[in-house]
């Protein structure tokens, strides 16, 4: 096989790897955080996808200003959802927890059907999304390398926030004992606000990529929702410095194997789950 | 999901009313010393009155994924039902009587389908049914079409099963049935018209790139025999997974290594919401073959305006600048019922298959089942792509629409040109190397 065609694989690897982290780490916040598993979180990813799109044919407005409109409206989102529905079921079994985003999910998806229709939806009109830069035989798409700077970015700025910010311990320090982290003068409610509204403000931004990288539909949520709790299970639940990691593991394994197996396109959701369940046993094996 | 179509349609504006079940010509007032012949019209007015009165309206079951992954064709169908519905009891609904409908939601998913199509033979107890995508959740059916049979004008499912070793596809299972009927044509009918047109665009080879579902597998299949068959050499057929299937979205894989076969033609079969990410990587990637040809169910409209759409030629249904005179009709009808023009060829044929019913159903004069199936074996039924009657195709003599149907586009200048077959072209074919 052709070197080059390794070499693309794995710089096509790599820059998938940042789409996949970003929305994976708001995933992992809620979970970290809050304690619960946002099985809605592919759906704000859907609607920042479907804003960018409305935001772009009716007000003309680039995506990449959009940006800018998108990630306040889905922090708005995520905080109204966060105290009208998650609030009130912090207490109640995981399994409520889980049936109620699920329902939100299915809520914010029909929403979505209802106002935009089921057709894939695409921003048509913007030079830079098919422009990309040759060297030594490699090409690198601009949108790409674009958006793996920006989650890149947005992770490490979201693990120093964490570690660094006021704001960031208190999300840890709730993390960790909740009751406690409330003896000590924590607003805990208002701190899982926090947490979930930014989980939904980068599942928003990932959106706004998607919507300049592919056509989205109502229901393009449920695989990256899919995609991201796999792995957020393989970097160990809730632990968001492991996120690149794992995304870079699972974007990289897709690539390779469809690059180097034949037809294995077809395969790259196998390698994904694959992985996930080796991740499983392996940690399992090790807890015995 | 039940939509009650015909309630929505009464209240659309724009929309046409049934027709005022009394006479129009004005009657003289009644009095005791009426005449013979006036009590000869009261006496047939009012009986005619009365018989519409009494008249069953016949209701059609109709299956569409109004929901899920492809819900976009499942409401093109919706759309293009709706329009025809308004139509026929605008012009007398069926055997005197306002057409009635009760539309299911399938979301293209065997067991919503299977448990749509039971409620409609079991709760509902209607003996006609249109629509019908997907064909996956089509053989899903089988089994219960069989147990049912009722008269079935399926515009869906094109797997056939023709050529495939050990599979056995919708045209083989149900052949031999005399209450079905296939109005969309079948994958061999969709490969013979696409292969028609690559084989004399003048590329003496072809890459092709395939989603991996019943759709795709099948259809590259086919393509690559015929393709090889008319001379031109097939260095790679790669499958990828849809995007509408859970795919990633990342086809630099699959375009590398058609890159790295240098062939004239890029032909690709998947879905609607293949097509931007694809093209957008093939120009990213930097391949330029003389031809990009692409072959999903439907485009996104607003692919037309982008910069990496130019020259990006397609297989489509049904485009509105169909030069024929029902095309113009039926787009300007749509038009004003919807507010944009049809998008999907799905909306065409589910318009053409609804109106087939009614124009069956009149004819025979009777909604027995038998007798309709009759007149649908013989009658010539209007469309926006042309006349077209059931006819024969590889297994079945009860097959509606074929290879003829197709038509090819190009995206030139953000407009969809007809470039293929030439009797229908709108453009020439441009090279764009």
């Amino acid at each position: 096989m052709d070197p080059s065609l390794i070499l693309q694989a794995i710089v096509s690897g790599v820059l998938a790897s940042g789409l996949y982290a970003l929305v994976s780490v708001g995933l992992a916040l809620a979970i970290g955080v809050i304690g619960i598993v946002n099985f809605a979180h592919g759906e704000f990813f859907m609607i920042g996808a479907f804003l960018t799109y409305t935001l772009f044919v009716v007000f003309g407005i680039d995506p990449v200003l959009a940006v800018l409109f998108v990630a306040p409206a889905l922090f708005l989102l995520g905080a109204v959802l966060y105290r009208s529905t998650i609030q009130h079921v912090l207490s109640a079994p995981e399994l409520n927890q889980m049936l109620l985003t699920f329902g939100i999910g299915i809520v914010l998806q029909n929403l979505a059907l209802l106002i935009w229709g089921g057709d894939p939806v695409s921003i048509a009109g913007i030079e830079y999304r098919s422009v990309g830069y040759r060297f030594a035989g490699i090409s690198v798409g601009l949108v790409s390398l674009v958006s793996f700077a920006v989650s890149l970015a947005l992770v490490i700025g979201l693990n120093l926030a964490l570690t660094r910010t006021r704001l960031g311990r208190a999300m840890r320090a709730v993390a960790q004992n909740r009751t406690g982290a409330a003896l000590v003068g924590l607003e805990v409610n208002r701190v899982y606000l926090v947490a979930f509204a930014l989980s939904a403000l980068l599942a928003g931004i990932g959106g706004v990529m998607i919507a300049v990288i592919q056509s989205p539909t109502p229901t393009i949520g449920l695989a990256f929702t899919l995609k991201a709790f796999s792995i957020t299970v393989l970097a160990g639940l809730g632990n968001i410095r492991g996120i690149l990691a794992a995304s870079l593991v699972v974007a990289l394994s897709e690539s390779l194997v469809a690059t180097l197996v034949p037809n294995g396109g077809t395969l790259s959701n196998a390698v994904f789950f694959a992985i996930i369940f080796l991740a499983l046993v392996w940690r399992s094996r090790r807890t015995v | 999901m039940t939509a009650p179509l015909s309630s929505l349609l009464r209240h659309t504006p724009g929309c046409p009313s049934f027709p005022p079940l009394v006479a129009k010509t004005p009657l003289a007032p009644f009095s005791h010393s009426l005449g013979g012949n006036m009590k000869r019209i009261l006496t047939l007015a009012l009986a005619s009155l009365f018989a519409m009165a009494l008249a069953q309206p016949v209701t059609i079951g109709l299956m569409s994924p109004l929901t899920g992954g492809a819900a976009g064709t499942g409401q093109a169908q919706k759309a293009g039902f709706e329009l025809a519905l308004a139509e026929i009891n605008a012009a007398g609904g069926v055997l005197g009587a306002p057409l009635e409908v009760i539309l299911e939601d399938t979301q293209a998913n065997a067991e919503v389908a299977l448990a749509a199509f039971e409620k409609l033979m079991t709760e509902d107890g209607v003996s006609f049914i249109a629509g019908g995508y997907s064909s996956g959740a089509t053989l899903g059916l089988i089994q219960s079409f069989k147990t049912f049979q009722p008269v079935i004008a399926w515009i869906g499912g094109a797997v056939s099963g023709v050529g495939i070793d050990g599979f056995d596809g919708i045209e083989e299972l149900l052949a031999e049935d005399p209450w079905f009927f296939h109005v969309h044509p079948w994958d061999y009918q969709n490969v013979e018209a696409a292969t028609n047109f690559v084989s004399g665009s003048g590329v003496n080879s072809v890459a092709l790139l395939h989603e991996d579902s019943a759709f795709g597998g099948p259809g590259a299949a086919g393509a690559q025999g015929l393709l090889e068959a008319a001379g031109l050499t097939v260095p790679i057929r790669e499958a990828f997974t849809s995007t509408l299937l859970g795919g990633s979205g990342d086809f630099r894989p699959a375009i590398s290594k058609a890159q790295a076969t240098d062939a004239d033609m890029l032909y690709w079969i998947g879905y609607d919401s293949d097509v931007v990410p694809l093209i957008g990587q093939v120009r990213e990637l930097g391949y330029v073959p003389n031809q990009i040809f692409g072959a999903p169910p439907g485009w996104p409209s607003e692919f037309a305006a982008a910069p990496e759409a130019q020259c990006v030629t397609g297989l489509i249904g049904f485009l509105p600048n169909l030069p024929n005179p029902e095309a113009r009709t039926f787009t300007d009808a749509y038009t004003a019922l919807h507010g944009s023009e049809p998008d999907n060829y799905m909306a065409a044929l589910a318009y053409a298959t609804l109106w087939m019913y009614a124009d069956a159903i009149n004819a025979a004069g009777t909604a027995d089942e038998e007798a309709v199936m009759e007149q649908m074996r013989s009658m010539t039924f209007g469309s926006p792509m042309g006349d077209w009657s059931f006819g024969q195709s590889e297994l079945t003599s009860q097959q509606g629409f074929g290879a003829d149907m197709w038509l090819v586009f190009q995206y030139q200048d953000g407009v969809r040109e007809i470039v293929y077959p030439l009797s229908k072209a709108t453009a020439p074919l441009a090279t764009c190397r």
